[in-house]
């Protein structure tokens, strides 16, 4: 047998199978997203293209991201869900693990992705690192796993700064 | 593709969370569990599979190199548990497999008497087994003697099969043949049975074959791997775990059983023979953090299921399939040449050739390997392994479906 999947050279020309498959598993998750939602998470087709979704997440509480609104694109490829699905920061956010172009730095939408990883686990994870930065693994933006970890009080006033300038 | 069967319009039959795939979403169609014990589609497997490394879990990452074979009993169980939804799924997937040209193992179910007849059983019951004078028909049409087969089956009544109207292209169902009168529409304790002790299975393990027992009933004899007793096939990676969710299935739908097998079995107290050494036998490969350097990317023995094939590959010269029909090395020397996995029409006369991963041998047929990949649809797509599937072509005449496909 010649075996399809993951790690292979990848030459992602969409057959029409995988579009219909990758699209009913997207339809799949976006029923239960409406059934039901994640805390302070939403997400959903951007306009008829079922694969470019947008999605919000509220600040949570205690976090000096507390009252903003981050609004993100995820475009989902089309041998989704065996490859992970691409999603970036529209709105600016002082964070250690998201660059100036809004890309995150997130095991699980690289190496560490599984086919079971759904949308609502992504956002969940998302939400976990507004409230634990991780800046000891590489982090994206290293100034600000530096201030993050030498002082915090510091960080979190920049942060709380920048949501009420980018994020409200 | 809209296809409105799928969405959840699937009212009359609640399914329970225990049997939605966790990558597709959707109920379970045509189950593989993996050693960890948790269950996927088959198709979702194949294409969860890593094809240079070895691959792991969805749900739990717990590394495998093997693609089991379907869980017949499973298969069978879930038909007769959600019929309607099961069926749907069976003509989504179809109309998947008619566009892609690759298909998954067709099932006989008169063939697969769950415990009753090893002789049966031994075949896996896959409709492979082509009658001879088929063979000149069947030229990239995988399911042209399947016609022949489902004509055949409705004479014996089948009554849980689903039979697929091959012929209108229209892949309907045909309704009056299912769920006929004398097959219980419901789950029966005999169609969950172990199948060494022939009890409802406790806490059941299903092995690589897709075969089904008791966790109590396996025992590996000391220095050696685990084999199916019915089939004799080879378990690879040790004992394999509980697949839990049929576990609960069974606590839940027979709780009378249920509790005298679980009383019984912690009453004899087995103590199941696993020797740490026993557990590292076998064909377990080393840990593949880098490619192996003789591992045939993105190509799997249709025997044992091992993707990668490292080493020899064995390679069918007689399977015009797009997906093709390999044997590793150990299972070309052992095992007898059953039906491959993607309902391969492989026999018995089918001539095999040997593909070696010599870096000179590559190096000197390198003609052909600037070429794109095989313009496969799908998975296949990423087949790494174009290099050598070209130079076979080359010495074949480029006459046969692969052969074509890989030089366009």
């Amino acid at each position: 047998m010649i075996s399809g999947g993951r790690g292979g050279k990848s030459a992602p020309s969409a057959s029409s199978w995988a579009v219909s498959a990758s699209g009913k598993r997207i339809q799949r998750e976006m029923a239960e997203l409406n059934l039901d939602p994640p805390p302070d998470c939403s997400a959903g087709p951007k306009g008829d293209n079922l694969y470019h979704w947008v999605a919000t997440i509220l600040g949570p509480q205690g976090t000096p991201y507390e009252g903003g609104i981050y609004f993100l694109d995820i475009t989902f490829p089309s041998d989704y869900p065996f490859k992970p699905p691409k999603v970036v920061f529209k709105t600016r956010i002082f964070h250690c693990n998201v660059d100036t172009a809004g890309v995150l730095s997130l095991d699980i939408l690289k190496d560490s992705w599984s086919p079971a990883l759904t949308i609502t686990k992504v956002l969940l994870a998302i939400r976990a690192i507004f409230t634990n930065p991780d800046p000891s693994d590489s982090p994206l933006i290293p100034g600000i796993a530096r201030l993050y970890l030498a002082d915090r009080a510091k960080h979190d006033e920049l942060a709380a700064e920048w949501t009420r300038r980018f994020a409200k | 593709m809209e296809d409105p069967n799928t969405h959840d319009n699937v009212d009359s039959e609640k399914i329970s969370e225990s049997f939605l795939c966790c990558v597709c979403l959707e109920l379970l169609y045509k189950p593989v569990v993996l050693s960890c014990g948790h269950i996927s589609c088959f198709w979702c497997v194949h294409k969860s599979m890593d094809t240079l490394h070895e691959s792991h879990c969805p749900i739990c990452r717990h590394p495998y190199n093997h693609f089991p074979t379907i869980c017949q009993m499973l298969h069978l169980l879930l038909l007769k548990e959600y019929p309607i939804a099961y069926k749907r799924r069976e003509n989504q997937i179809l109309e998947e497999e008619k566009e892609m040209g690759i298909f998954s193992p067709q099932f006989n179910s008169q063939a697969y008497n769950h415990g009753g007849n090893p002789a049966s059983l031994s075949t896996m019951g896959f409709e492979s087994k082509s009658p001879s004078d088929s063979l000149s028909t069947r030229k990239g049409e995988p399911y042209a003697n399947l016609e022949l087969l489902n004509s055949d089956s409705q004479v014996q009544d089948d009554g849980v099969c689903a039979l697929i109207e091959i012929r209108s292209g229209n892949s309907e169902v045909i309704g009056n043949v299912s769920l006929k009168e004398n097959t219980s529409k419901q789950v029966l304790v005999s169609d969950v049975l172990c199948l060494a002790c022939k009890q409802l299975l406790f806490h059941p393990v299903v092995l690589n074959c897709g075969h089904v027992y008791c966790e109590s009933c396996i025992i590996i004899p000391a220095g050696e791997m685990l084999k199916c007793q019915v089939c004799q096939t080879l378990h690879p990676r040790g004992f394999p775990k509980v697949c839990l969710e049929l576990d609960h299935y069974l606590e839940e739908n027979f709780p009378k059983e249920y509790v005298r097998r679980r009383d019984a079995v912690q009453l004899k107290q087995v103590v199941i023979e696993c020797s740490t050494e026993s557990c590292k036998q076998g064909k377990n490969l080393p840990r593949l953090t880098v490619p192996h350097p003789n591992a045939h990317f993105g190509v799997g023995c249709d025997s044992c299921g091992i993707v990668p094939i490292i080493g020899d590959r064995y390679r069918c010269k007689d399977c015009v399939e797009k997906i093709g029909f390999d044997l590793c090395g150990d299972c070309y020397n052992t095992c007898s040449k059953l039906p491959g996995r993607f309902n391969q029409q492989h026999t018995t006369e089918h001539k095999f050739e040997l593909i070696r991963l010599q870096v000179d041998a590559y190096a000197s047929e390198d003609s052909e390997n600037g070429s794109p990949p095989p313009a496969l649809p799908g998975d296949a797509q990423e087949n790494a392994d174009s290099g050598s599937a070209a130079n076979v072509t080359s010495t074949d005449g480029g006459e046969d479906q692969t052969g074509s496909q890989s030089t366009s």
